[in-house]
């Protein structure tokens, strides 16, 4: 019974759906060092259904951070992708494979359909910038015609995240983490894209914080419609906010399912000691 | 005792800010002017400390300017061998070199903050120092000012580019060429100029500030010998100054091409020039126009290798011909002018940062 389950769910994970926005064939990703190569993702398959929230958990090491950058193409010598391809469906456009798309053709996919959430600790914000030309500089780039609206949709995205417009003519060294984090989450979502990849969106906050910030990404999901692939080491995120959980280890993806699904009943023991290892909010409740 | 502290402190404190509740507050509703205030206070005080060090520095030299402006008279005109103790004593005191060196200084403070005057000069007596140098200032501003200017400019681009195209082949010539150059003497390009475009093919004029069969004024005929013969002197600053700039810009990019928002501007799917001017130029040029102020300031020393070599009759020249003859006012002027602009720069600097990084604030 469970085995089936887990099967079912690993033909979905894989599978491609027509309703798929990404799907991951084969993926290998190398860094390539002095002491010889290090695989951090081998052979991942895996689909990002549109509209659906799907977590990455793993822990330190296991690959998922070199996913997202694999994907969002910001990877940087030396690492490198050796195998794969990820077919990316954007709304109104044409499919495309991402590992294959360059120069201007991905410069204009970028953001538009394709969007990223850093960690709001890392120095994301152009210090130099205030709040409002960040939004601005992504949304005249990609989306002209909105010039004129600007002055209003730009307050509208920052109450979106629960920040008050006055926050645009903020400079990000006057932004508490948890602001930050939320200029990030206003900014990713600007253009409507139809991917958004967070990597650790809540790591580095308190708990409190981190809390909310979950509940606007969830808000954010039904106001804008957005797909979202969270990346995070923190089991208790996926538990609060995704549909579907994707459990990496040593670079391959040991368990795709429904989140309830994988808590109620891991497969796989990697999943069991890592849902074991943490204080989940579950296990109170049960 | 320590219980008893904060109640004192408290006291203190209204103590203080009683005698004027008005500067405070004022102070608090305009912290960018109450620190252009307190910073112009400062820069009062640096300029009266650099003068004051300056004139008694030069008063330290040995010899005696007026021993010298004596022989000068004797070899020039028959003068009378013995001149009278009247006339020395007179010189002496035109030139402000009477009484004990502070009512010295007293008289030369007094003179060079109420009349801007710095007495008569020793090289063309007697023109007053002043005339001296503002003869030569215009010379040097126009050389020296534009190299500076030039240089900086092609110095901020190239070491961007360098820096952002860092490890491509290009980017490594740059680089190794502005390492080798930056530290070979300007003077040393100065005399391989020169020898090529002047001696060897003579296609440029290595002497003087203009051809001296054209009248100056306001024409074409005079700005195009202006160009042609302050070509080869600003080319040798420019070139080594460029290199120098090159090096420092690319030094303060690398770093900034690893920060995150550099990362966030390219998801962002911004364009290159534009990631390369609004996020990478944008957080490290604040030390080059720092820099930059401060270089400024220094060219009001003149360029006394450069200006020699090319025998260009700018403050650097003057400055060299009024130590050999002791000048003491015409020295003193040409150190007081330099201490003024760099002291000046730096304030304006300060002033200006605010507005060109917002991290940057003096006030709380």
């Amino acid at each position: 019974m469970s085995e089936s389950v887990k099967e079912s769910a690993k033909h979905k994970g894989t599978s491609a759906d027509s309703d798929s926005v990404l799907e991951i064939k084969g993926l290998d990703v190398t860094y390539s060092t002095s002491r010889g190569d290090v695989q951090a993702v081998r052979g991942l398959d895996l689909a990002v259904r549109r509209g659906e929230i799907l977590g990455i958990a793993g822990e330190s090491g296991s690959g998922k951070s070199t996913l997202a950058v694999a994907l969002l193409r910001l990877l940087k010598p030396p690492g490198k992708v050796t195998a794969g391809s990820v077919m990316f469906h954007p709304a109104g456009r044409s499919p495309v494979d991402l590992l294959k798309v360059n120069g201007e053709e991905l410069r204009v996919l970028r953001w538009s359909a394709l969007s990223y959430l850093p960690q709001g600790s890392m120095s994301s914000l152009n210090p130099v910038m205030r709040v409002q030309d960040q939004f601005k500089d992504v949304i005249l780039e990609h989306a002209p015609a909105r010039k004129d609206s600007l002055g209003e949709l730009i307050p509208r995205l920052l109450s979106q995240v629960g920040l008050e417009p006055r926050v645009g003519r903020m400079y990000p060294h006057e932004l508490s983490g948890g602001m930050k984090q939320r200029v990030l989450m206003a900014i990713a979502v600007a253009l409507e894209p139809d991917l958004v990849i967070a990597d650790e969106p809540t790591t580095a906050l308190d708990v409190t914080i981190q809390r909310v910030i979950l509940q606007s990404l969830a808000d954010l999901r039904t106001d804008f419609g957005v797909t979202l692939m969270v990346i995070s080491h923190d089991m208790g995120v996926h538990a609060q906010l995704v549909d579907r959980v994707a459990v990496m280890y040593e670079g391959r993806l040991v368990e795709v399912g429904d989140v309830r699904q994988v808590f109620k009943d891991p497969q796989d023991p990697y999943t069991q000691q890592l849902i074991e290892s943490i204080p989940r909010v579950g296990r109170r409740s049960s | 005792m320590t219980a008893e502290a904060p109640p004192e402190e408290a006291a203190d404190r209204t103590q203080d800010s009683a005698p004027s509740p008005g500067v405070r507050a004022w102070m608090a509703r305009h912290p960018l002017a109450a620190y252009a205030v307190r910073r112009f206070g400062l820069y009062l005080v640096e300029l009266w400390g650099a003068l004051t060090i300056a004139f008694f520095f030069f008063r330290l030299m040995p010899g005696d300017p007026i021993q010298t402006l004596i022989q000068s008279l004797q070899q020039n005109y028959i003068y009378n061998a013995q001149a009278s103790a009247e006339i020395i004593a007179r010189y002496r005191s035109e030139f402000g070199l009477d009484g004990n060196i502070f009512s010295q200084y007293l008289k030369y403070m007094e003179k060079l903050i109420l009349h801007g005057d710095l007495g008569p000069s020793l090289i063309s007596y007697p023109t007053p120092a002043q005339d001296v140098i503002l003869r030569a200032l215009p010379w040097t501003i126009g050389l020296l000012g534009i190299a500076a200017v030039l240089s900086w400019i092609f110095g901020l681009a190239l070491g961007a580019v360098a820096g952002w195209r860092r490890g491509k082949l290009g980017s490594r010539i740059l680089t190794n060429l502005s390492i080798a150059l930056s530290h070979v003497p300007f003077f040393f390009v100065a005399l391989i100029l020169v020898y090529v475009f002047a001696y060897t093919l003579g296609w440029l004029p290595a002497r003087s500030a203009y051809d001296s069969n054209i009248s100056p004024g306001f024409d074409l005929a005079f700005i195009g010998s202006l160009l042609k013969y302050g070509l080869l002197p600003g080319l040798s600053i420019v070139l080594i100054g460029t290199f120098g700039w090159i090096l420092s810009t690319r030094m303060l990019m690398v770093p900034v091409l690893g920060e995150d928002y550099l990362v966030y501007a390219e998801a962002k799917g911004l364009k290159p020039w534009r990631i390369l001017t609004r996020y990478a130029l944008r957080n490290c040029y604040l030390p080059q126009v720092t820099a930059f102020g401060i270089s400024l300031g220094f060219i009001f020393n003149g360029n006394v290798l450069v200006e020699q070599l090319f025998n260009y009759p700018g403050l650097g020249t003057t400055l060299v011909t009024a130590i050999q003859q002791l000048d003491f006012n015409t020295i003193l002027g040409v150190t007081d002018i330099a201490i003024f602009s760099v002291l000046t720069a730096v304030l304006l600097l300060d002033l200006v940062l605010p507005l060109l990084d917002p991290r940057v604030k003096y006030w709380k």
